[in-house]
């Protein structure tokens, strides 16, 4: 079990939110008021796709991790719920009139794409934070991105419907900055918690299908004209469509038996909406958006077989869940073609407000900023007092949730023959039996408690019980354990 | 609307194991016929189809709340029964408010979780509580991740239930009932990582007070002026939810004999009482001048939210009594908390 001293947060993390909470609250109590339209039945199902995708969809993409799938989804949860509160007021006060803040739908979409970013940086140093320092590093990043996305959109003036730049190249480079400042070299070789099962990737594939359904609402959700609305829209679930096909044939094309790889098709068949969303509402033919997606495919698939291994063992950058490679590498190919299609497009439709130079200058300082405040916010959160956890640590749920600990019946074996080396060599027998069947699903059997009525697999797990049991009551009852063993050893079919 | 029916209704579907979802889409299923059954037998008011199933659908949520209190205890047939009393009674019990004490439909409808949740816990009261030591009725992680996205479902979708039914002031419910779940989500995560031992998150405290936020704010969405009064609210119905769960799992139920399988009383309950007292108190401070009529109103408001809250307990606790009768064949303690009771296996060897 994990020690309880360096990372017990039970008046630090509640005492730093609920201040904020309050600061947020005393603030919106000065300032905010609403500014109520008619505009509700075109913008609230946008709205309600974004924030589907904000939580469901970023939350479960990254229960991948097979100990880590609460705080993935419940820290998720609580950045995006702290995030969308700051990020109305960070973004409400590039935007004042008359000394108050109007909120309306539009700006709760808003307010949810500022959390994006904040969630993205939490994919890259998943698993390596605490979630005090995730409250840290989610109010100064949202700072920071509703500066720059003023820079961006008001002072450049370039255009970024989708935040390919603003949101995913920002959130994606802020995020390994802060990885790289917190470096750990205790995990330069690979953690025994950081991979996933079979049920985890399930899970993580519900996030990415959300993802999947609702990016054509992402990308569309803030432009202002019906029509480029309806070509926002088109393009991206062109885009997606093109790049998935793309990433299932260079997921088999890369993998030397010809298989795929299920992290890849969780997280490379998303770049194309992250790739279109700079260029989604200009005039493009469907073509052009198949194209981009079908490179934003080939660059992510390229980038998680090559780009990210490189990036761990040269630079110290660990990027839990590939951010760099679903929202780094596709973010800044969106901002290229953002400045292609300027170029090549100067004379028709809402294009020929842009130019390539403000579209590139808002590349520039998009990665700019967000790899300065990244660094400097990777500093602020290595203070001490933070609950950092140990490298040891890492990656597991049970240091920050109460988490019921059902071991599956192999590991129990495993379990045992560790900790009671002197009487183990039966029970480990048995157990390597089980593990036999763990084809057969039994993992959580361990759940029923009493003397079963037949049933084979039933009947071992009600022994696995005694058998923890005993265990939990420690030392003194090696020869119980023996005993258990011997019941059975006796009664089992083997 | 139809957005709303969906995102509600996968909610709950995935909320819990095999018979929890299976259940739940028949009784929501069931529900929703009912209750439009009830409206048509008695001409109530004429709206258009979409308008009614949503209604419908909201008071439905009051049979899935009670559902969720005997949840493992009860068999199908003791569902499926206790859906269409329950529906009846919620039905008589809004007209009775909307006849004699004039409240309008749609503040009656948002009784729904306030009387579900009373409603089951009288029923709960019934049963025989299950042996503590049951190692069936507790989760595991894979369980609770579920369950996670059951409530983010309700979370995501919450907005739209509060203002569903919401004509005029549609937009105001809408970011009212987004601001309070944000604040009431925050709060509850520091407030589980205060009354934990050793400074942990646990997963009950956090998808109940995240959802009590809505339920708080259902009666007053449309009528909050500014959005921190809505997360002031947010934060109280999570401080109401996380500390209901560190002490009536110790005081009251064991005094009452309630078991509360998921929680219910301080996910819906509480907060929903929560609710109906902040309406009071917004509208005696939003209306201080002419004291006759606000002072009728009050008592009206009251009356009605008395009225539902005993209805609820009495009725529920004489279903109760009907449904442990041995008539239904009451599913003994042992088997409390078991699929393969009612669900064919593909195999045995199912984890769960």
């Amino acid at each position: 079990m994990p020690s309880a001293l360096d990372t017990n947060m039970r008046f630090k993390f509640s005492i730093l939110a609920l201040l904020l909470e309050v600061i947020i609250i005393v603030i919106f109590g000065i300032f905010v008021e609403y500014e109520l339209h008619a505009d509700i039945q075109t913008l609230y199902p946008l709205f309600q796709d974004v924030h589907v995708m904000i939580f469901i969809g970023f939350g479960f993409l990254m229960t991948f991790l097979k100990k880590y799938g609460f705080s993935s989804v419940g820290i998720n949860m609580l950045i995006a719920a702290l995030g969308l509160q700051w990020g109305t007021l960070m973004q409400g006060f590039w935007h004042m009139e008359g000394g108050k803040i109007h909120v309306s739908i539009k700006s709760m979409i808003n307010a949810d794409f500022s959390t994006a970013t904040a969630l993205i940086s939490f994919g890259a140093v998943l698993g390596k934070t605490s979630p005090v320092q995730m409250l840290i590093l989610t109010v100064l990043e949202i700072t920071i991105f509703a500066c720059n996305e003023h820079l961006v959109t008001r002072v450049f003036e370039a255009t970024d419907v989708g935040g390919s730049m603003t949101i995913h190249a920002f959130g994606a480079y802020f995020g390994l900055a802060v990885t790289l400042v917190l470096h750990r070299p205790g995990l330069k070789n690979k953690h025994q918690n950081e991979e996933s099962t079979y049920h985890t990737d399930i899970f993580a594939m519900i996030g990415t299908l959300f993802l999947w359904l609702f990016w054509p609402s992402f990308n569309s959700a803030i432009v202002p004209e019906t029509p480029s609305m309806i070509t926002a829209i088109i393009n991206t679930y062109f885009s997606l469509a093109a790049c998935t096909v793309v990433t299932f044939a260079l997921s088999s094309l890369v993998d030397q038996r010809g298989k795929f790889n299920m992290v890849l098709i969780q997280n490379a068949t998303l770049a194309g909406g992250v790739a279109m969303g700079t260029c989604a509402d200009l005039p493009i033919h469907c073509f052009a958006a198949m194209c981009i997606g079908s490179i934003a495919g080939i660059i992510s698939v390229l980038g998680f077989c090559f780009l990210t291994p490189l990036l761990a063992s040269k630079l110290n950058i660990h990027d839990t869940c590939g951010v760099h490679n679903l929202h780094g590498l596709p973010g800044v190919l969106g901002g290229i073609t953002g400045i292609v299609v300027t170029a090549i497009r100067t004379d028709t439709g809402p294009g020929s407000r842009f130019t390539p130079s403000m579209q590139a200058a808002a590349l520039g300082s998009t990665i700019g900023i967000a790899l300065a405040g990244g660094v400097l916010t990777g500093g602020i959160l290595k203070l001490p007092f933070l609950g950092h956890t140990s490298d040891q640590n890492c990656f597991d749920d049970s240091v920050y949730w109460e988490v019921r600990h059902n071991l599956p019946l192999f590991s129990l074996g495993w379990k045992m023959y560790s900790t009671l080396q002197s009487c183990s060599l039966e029970v480990f027998v048995v157990c390597t039996q089980v593990s036999a069947f763990k084809n057969v699903a039994v993992p959580q059997a361990v759940n029923v408690s009493k003397p079963p009525s037949g049933s084979f697999l039933d009947m071992l797990a009600s022994h696995a019980i005694y058998i923890r049991l005993t265990l939990n009551k420690k030392q003194k009852q090696t020869k119980q354990i023996e005993t258990s063993v011997e019941v059975s050893a006796s009664s089992s079919p083997f | 609307m139809v957005i709303f029916g969906f995102g509600f209704f996968l909610a709950f579907l995935k909320r819990y194991e095999f018979s929890s979802t299976g259940f739940n889409l028949l009784i929501v299923v069931l529900g929703v016929q009912c209750s439009m059954l009830i409206d048509l037998i008695f001409h109530l008011p004429y709206k258009n189809v979409l308008d009614r199933v949503a209604e419908a659908t909201v008071s439905v949520t009051a049979v899935v709340i009670s559902a969720g209190t005997v949840l493992g205890k009860t068999n199908p047939v003791q569902l499926i029964l206790m859906t269409v009393v329950e529906m009846i009674v919620f039905r008589t019990s809004r007209w009775i408010n909307s006849t004699f004490l004039q409240v309008p439909g749609k503040i009656s409808v948002m009784h729904a979780p306030l009387f579900g949740a009373y409603f089951g816990l009288a029923i709960s009261s019934r049963f025989s509580e299950p042996s503590p030591r049951s190692e069936k009725n507790a989760s595991t992680p894979k369980s609770d991740l579920l369950s996670m996205l059951g409530t983010l479902f309700l979370w995501v979708f919450w907005p739209s239930f509060n203002s569903i039914l919401v004509a005029n002031h549609n937009e105001r419910a809408i970011c009212n009932t987004y601001f309070t779940l944000a604040a009431s989500t925050v709060t509850a995560f520091a407030l589980s990582a205060l009354t934990t031992k050793d400074g942990r998150f646990r997963m009950t405290h956090i998808r109940s007070a995240a959802l009590a936020g809505g339920v708080a704010v259902a009666y007053t969405a449309q009528s909050i002026k500014y959005p921190w009064i809505a997360m002031i609210l947010g934060q109280l119905a999570s401080v109401i939810t996380v500390l209901g769960s560190y002490c009536l799992q110790r005081c009251l139920n064991p005094a009452f004999k309630i078991h509360d399988a998921s929680g219910v009383h301080f996910t819906f309950g509480l907060p929903s009482v929560l609710g109906a007292f902040v309406q009071e108190v917004l509208f005696i401070v939003n209306n201080g001048t002419n004291s006759p009529r606000l002072v009728y109103a009050v008592v009206v408001h009251i009356a009605a939210f008395c009225l539902t809250i005993s209805v609820a307990l009495i009725v529920g606790f004489i279903t109760g009594s009907i449904l442990s009768l041995k008539l239904f064949k009451t599913i003994p303690v042992s088997k409390y908390f078991d699929d393969q009771f009612y669900w064919e296996f593909p195999h045995l060897a199912v984890g769960f």
